[in-house]
């Protein structure tokens, strides 16, 4: 069996077309890996092997398709070669100002301004458009969608019911922001986040030959807010959910994997093992949590100093309270001692030290009933000795915990992770259910993944030596699942749908050779993500226009009804996010400011809160901006409240407990009563109108013209300015109510 | 149903999601409100095709009293012999240690009430006078022994949210649709516990509770903003977007969420119609408000939500949940003083009983099914206060209407009334039993997420049989 397919895989390698060989070394990387798989495999019907599955064949370059003349860019080539497979014909292209809107809106989430719009439409240079690309991915703005769209992806969430590094997790966000508005190499961006270093290169040799560890960068710390995210804190333990989450997401995040279905069972249809999940979840297990402070050493000292005063202030209060209240404290306890059972009994009079383990927990489990309130305490004081007490109790409560029992006392924290050295001689079990409490003590593995070499040295360290062989640019999958992401968020759909899913149920890709072309493109651009964007939306294929006319809609429907090959582009619906952002810029109130804490606008909606009383909206804060951008919105989840709007939600934002590899797109009526009349929507309107009335001067029909420019990037045709003029009947006061038509439009929702 | 390539594991796409059901979930309707807005463009899914068998019940109230109830204090009584006295309460929670608690006394009386005699204490004295309507069920249990555990546990039927499990009535309001296109199939009332409560999960958002409550606007957003010059003027801008999108939609002709987008707007002004209309109460005539004790300080909150209850389901809304003293742990969490009770049976004890009265009296109550529960009941014992803790392993519910068998005792817990003995029901009976009224199958309520089985009722023994009307069923 492994022979037979190594020299498959050898087969496969021969040289194709044009003399291209695979590397050696890639060959017997991949002859390895299958080999490892091959012992596992029990194939299941319907299972494939590692030889069968399209996505773990190394990526050959692909000849650029000839015969394409006016193909400059050689996506147009693979595009064309497809129609011409096809039989269709691609729509001629967009107008210069939807494609102007659809570019702006794809690249930073923002409609185009005036000035914009005027620069564009005047500039006749056959790379006007190459020149708005090349402004728009130099914008810092450009990063507040794309790192939307990776949040989805990396599970990014400010609250997920116990998560212990909610607090300063929006650190993580703004790095990943930062991180794409620099332009990180892809490759470094997840090295980052896995191992904190972006290098490959961790260690340094001196001059006499000492091998040290180098120094990351330092605010490369907040890239592990990406593992930090996923530990669970339950009752003030470690719930050990760091591992299982990492695993997850890193999996479908990064190599398009489905591991978590080897949770509990061997992968129903991809060559996962059980043991595989575990092996991963071992690379992660030795992880831990930890906090870090981010104050000056000033601030330390000074809250170090409060805290040092407080105890001070209690312990002078702790005594004389302790003085008055021991002799009742003393009756009552011997009452509660005398409820218990002899044998309890004498369990808890012993001192502490002389308790034995079993004895100690039984003590535990009975210190309610001999625990003693001060409530109660007070109940059995005669009046005076009461009234002293309860005043000595006012006082010691004025002094309030000791400023900042939990540590930080208000300066900003950050959890990021480290090796706990305990861990790492645990051994990893197999785990029933994924249940940390069912280790199946016959069943230990060895730290590895999928797809591992057989032999794997972690002189390095166990994340270390995956992160390298994950980002390496031979690994097929890895350059393949990300060209196919960024395929997806420039023209709503992945070349291959399934973009977290590369095994046997994700299907082939549309268009196979285009991705491998991109995948190898995307190595050989040295993973940079700014080239791919600009490759990408630069092709003539993107600027295709997204109607076409009667006849050659139905020719090219009849062919391709699902438009796989993109004969025209895809009608998209805005996100949640370009749509508050667009309805903030038409305001004129959007604050562009780039990072910082998640602003929370309260969750759920009105109604849930005072149906229950009301308080929940009090997290929104009086006095905090609610005019930023809306990748800044807190999102997650609670058990106990609603964290997100109603609008997010509406708008079919998930809530970051699983990694969203796509968003459902729904249309409600919420949606709908969302923009026809909440209170943003009608503020924004108003807002909106007040800018139309002013750059207007009394001129309506101009005001008309303006609101179409400012909201759809495009003049009114002559039927809707009629229809605008005719709305407003000469009245400036009705111009809100013309803002809200617009806000209110079809168009204003999509990009054409 | 295939499993779908883009969420593997437990996610879906919900459009493609609720096509695919169309086909694969056996004579179930698909004709949920929101569904019908646009997520589901196929007109076949949009038809309702009847539930599994005929219905004994078109609709539930269903009354959730966040925190745990005690059944002891309530429709339980034990006698106090116990009191004081230290009892085993081993594997208690999470405490697997040997461990004795001293039991407290009931300080209730109990009245016999009715042809049946189903003692109710005084806590409860308008409930007891329907009592020949309730099927009380004093034998439940669950896993969990903690708050949002519990209630995700009683609410979706899994422990746990590894996945995304639909709540109760979001699996009524899937299988059955609305039988009013102006209103949503299934809404809550009251402040939830958790989210959870609310939720669609796998079966979508279209499915999920919609939150309404009393007064001028049950759902957000429902009215335009104030001074916006009426609705006149709404009209006009209605008439005017309608010409503004005209280009735009002859340009994208084909495209179904344009189609879907023009009928949630349709939507969206019906219901501005029409969901005030059901909270306005200004016809209800005073002797009906009376009954619910609207206008009485203590009650009017509650009578309030029961009144609009009905008045829902009057209209046609399949499910609705009320849930009381929601928020946090809930009100009924009790662990200090079982005192505490007293003002949450006093603000709930007259507006229930009105609901069954008035049900009964318009002739609604045979084929409207209530439903009271919690999500545990409360220990015997107190952690050393007059309180009692939590206890899922034994505790009281009861039914009403819907054909039920009324004046009925079922199941027993034991002599201190810790865990129960006899005729013993996992939650999920009590789903299967509801599920059953109304025409369901638990077992046939299945769907396939991702080559994953996921059904609402995986254990326990199915519908409570006992408590149903032979005649009916």
């Amino acid at each position: 069996m492994k022979t037979q397919v190594a020299s498959s895989i050898r087969a496969h390698a021969r040289p194709c077309r044009r003399g291209r060989r695979l590397a050696a070394a890639a060959v017997g990387a991949l002859v390895l890996l299958i080999a490892s798989f091959s012992k596992t495999n029990a194939a299941a019907p319907g299972k494939k092997t590692a030889a069968e599955l399209w996505a773990l064949q190394p990526v050959i370059r692909p000849e650029v398709p000839t015969g394409f003349p006016n193909a400059a860019n050689p996506i147009d080539a693979f595009v064309g070669a497809q129609y011409r497979r096809l039989g269709v014909q691609p729509v001629g292209p967009a107008s210069k100002s939807a494609l102007l809107r659809r570019v702006t809106l794809d690249l930073t989430g923002l409609p185009p301004t005036l000035a914009e719009q005027a620069d564009f439409l005047k500039d006749e240079a056959p790379d006007a458009y190459e020149k708005v690309v090349d402004r728009l991915l130099a914008s810092e703005q450009h990063a507040a969608r794309y790192a939307r769209h990776w949040l989805d992806v990396l599970r990014y969430a400010d609250a997920d019911d116990q998560m212990v590094a909610a607090p300063g997790i929006y650190l993580w966000r703004d790095w990943v922001i930062r991180a794409l508005n620099e332009d990180v190499p892809y490759d470094e961006f997840v090295r980052a986040q896995l191992t904190g270093y972006r290098s490959r290169a961790r260690t340094q040799i001196s001059a006499t030959g000492f091998r040290f560890r180098t120094e990351p960068r330092p605010d490369d710390l907040f890239a592990l807010g990406f593992l930090a995210r996923g530990a669970v804190g339950r009752e003030g333990k470690d719930d050990r959910e760091l591992a299982i989450t990492a695993v997850e997401t890193v999996s479908t995040a990064f190599m398009g994997l489905t591991v978590g279905c080897a949770k509990c069972h061997d992968h129903m249809y991809d060559p996962i093992a059980q043991k595989d999940f575990y092996a991963m979840k071992a690379l992660f297990d030795p992880l831990i949590s930890r906090k870090v402070l981010l104050g000056t050493p000033e601030e330390l000292f000074q809250i170090g100093k409060a805290q040092g005063e407080a105890a001070r202030r209690k312990a002078a209060l702790e005594g004389p309270i302790n003085a008055l209240a021991a002799p009742y404290k003393e009756k009552l306890y011997q009452d509660r001692l005398a409820m218990l059972p002899p044998e309890v009994r004498a369990i808890m009079v012993k001192p502490e030290q002389e308790r034995s383990v079993a004895e100690q927990k039984i003590a535990d489990d009975y210190y309610p009933i001999v625990r003693i309130d001060t409530d109660k305490l007070a109940e059995v004081m005669p009046p005076d000795v009461k009234a002293k007490f309860k005043e000595l109790q006012k006082q010691l409560d004025a002094i309030g915990p000791a400023a900042g029992r939990r540590g930080g006392g208000g300066v900003p924290a950050f959890w990021t992770v480290e090796l706990d050295k305990d861990r790492l001689r645990e051994t990893t079990y197999i785990l029933t259910s994924g249940d940390p409490e069912r280790p199946e003590l016959k069943h230990p593995v060895a730290p590895g993944w999928p797809l591992a070499p057989e032999k794997l040295d972690f002189r390095e360290g166990r994340l270390e030596t995956f992160s390298d062989w994950l980002t390496a640019p031979e690994n097929p999958l890895f350059a393949r699942v990300a060209v196919n992401r960024l395929w997806q968020w420039h023209f709503g759909e992945g070349l291959m749908k399934s973009v977290s899913d590369f095994g046997a149920l994700g299907g082939t890709p549309s268009n196979p050779a285009l991705l491998d072309w991109l995948a190898a493109e995307f190595v050989r651009r040295g993973f940079s993500m700014k080239a791919m964007h600009r490759l990408m939306v630069t092709s003539e294929t993107y600027k295709l226009a997204s109607t076409a006319p009667a006849e050659l809609l139905a020719a090219n429907t009849a062919r391709d009804p699902a438009n796989q090959c993109l004969w025209r582009f895809r009608l998209q619906r805005l996100a949640a996010e370009p749509i508050w952002d667009s309805l903030l810029t038409l305001a004129g109130t959007l604050d562009l400011t780039v990072g910082g804490p998640s602003m929370d606008l309260g969750g759920g909606n009105d109604a849930r809160a005072k149906a229950g009383g009301g308080r929940r909206n009090a997290a929104g804060g009086a006095g905090k901006p609610k005019n930023r951008r809306a990748v800044y919105i807190t999102r997650g989840y609670s058990t106990s409240r609603e964290v997100m709007p109603a609008f997010l939600t509406a708008f079919d934002v998930d809530d970051g407990r699983a990694p969203c590899p796509l968003r459902t797109q729904t249309v409600t009526a919420p949606q709908s009563l969302f923009l026809m009349n909440s209170p943003e929507v009608d503020d924004a309107a108003k807002k909106f109108a007040a800018r139309l009335e002013q750059a207007a001067a009394g001129d309506l029909s101009a005001a008309v013209v303006l609101g179409y420019r400012l909201a759809l990037a495009r003049p009114p045709s002559p039927q809707e300015a009629a229809v605008g003029r005719e709305f407003l009947a000469g009245e400036a006061g009705r111009l809100p109510q013309f803002a809200w038509l617009l806000l209110n439009l079809d168009e204003f929702l999509y990009v054409r | 149903m295939k499993p779908h390539p883009l969420y593997p594991c437990g996610r879906i796409a919900r459009r493609q999601f609720l096509h695919q059901m169309a086909g694969g979930f056996t004579g179930l309707a698909l004709g949920a409100l929101w569904a019908e807005a646009g997520e589901l463009t196929a007109p076949s899914a949009s038809r309702v095709a009847g539930p599994h068998f005929r219905p004994r019940a078109k609709a539930v109230i269903f009354l959730f009293m966040c925190g745990g109830v005690s059944h002891l204090d309530t429709f339980d009584p034990k006698d106090n012999k116990w009191a004081g006295k230290l009892i085993d309460a081993v594997g208690f929670g999470d405490n697997q240690a040997e461990m004795r608690r001293p039991v407290i006394p009931c300080r209730r009386t109990f009245t016999r009430y009715g042809q049946s005699g189903i003692p109710v204490s005084d806590w409860f004295p308008h409930v007891g006078g329907v009592a020949d309507e309730l099927a009380v069920v004093r034998s439940l249990w669950c896993q969990e022994g903690n708050h949002f555990p519990a209630v995700i546990e009683t609410c979706t039927g899994h422990r746990g949210r590894a996945f995304d499990h639909p709540t109760l009535g979001s699996w009524v309001s899937y299988a059955l649709g609305s039988a009013n296109r102006n209103l949503p199939t299934f809404v809550n009332l009251g402040r939830p516990s958790s989210p959870v409560q609310l939720t669609g999960g796998y079966l979508g958002a279209s499915v999920a509770a919609t939150p309404f409550q009393p007064g001028a606007t049950p759902i957000p957003n429902l009215h335009p903003p104030t001074g916006g010059g009426g609705a006149a003027e709404r009209d006009r801008q209605m008439a005017a977007l309608a010409k503004l999108n005209a280009e735009f939609r002859e340009d994208y002709a084909l495209n179904s969420d344009l189609i879907a987008r023009a009928k949630a707007y349709e939507l969206a002004g019906r219901m501005q119609l029409s969901a005030p209309a059901v909270v306005d109460f200004s016809r209800e005539p005073k002797h009906v408000q009376d009954l619910y004790g609207i206008g009485q300080s203590a009650t009017d909150d509650f009578g309030r939500q029961l009144l609009l209850a009905r008045r829902l389901v009057e209209s046609g809304v399949r499910f609705v949940q009320i849930c009381h003293a929601g928020g946090g742990n809930g009100g009924w969490d009790a662990h200090g003083n079982i005192e505490s009770h007293a003002p949450l049976c006093r603000a709930t004890d007259q507006p229930i009983a009105g609901l069954i009265r008035d049900l009964r009296q318009r002739g609604m109550l045979d084929d409207t099914l209530v439903v009271w529960s919690s999500e545990f009941g409360r220990t015997p014992w107190s952690q050393n206060t007059t309180g009692r803790d939590h206890n899922p392993k034994g505790y009281t519910c009861w039914l009403a209407g819907g054909g039920v068998k009324g004046g009925t005792i079922h199941g027993a817990t034991d002599e201190v009334g810790y865990q129960a003995v006899e005729n013993r029901h996992y939650y999920s009976d009590l789903h299967a039993t509801i599920l059953h009224q109304l025409g369901l199958d638990h077992q046939r309520m299945e769907v396939t997420v991702l080559g994953r089985p996921m059904r609402l009722v995986e254990e326990g023994g199915g519908p409570i049989r006992e408590i149903l009307d032979a005649a009916a069923t």
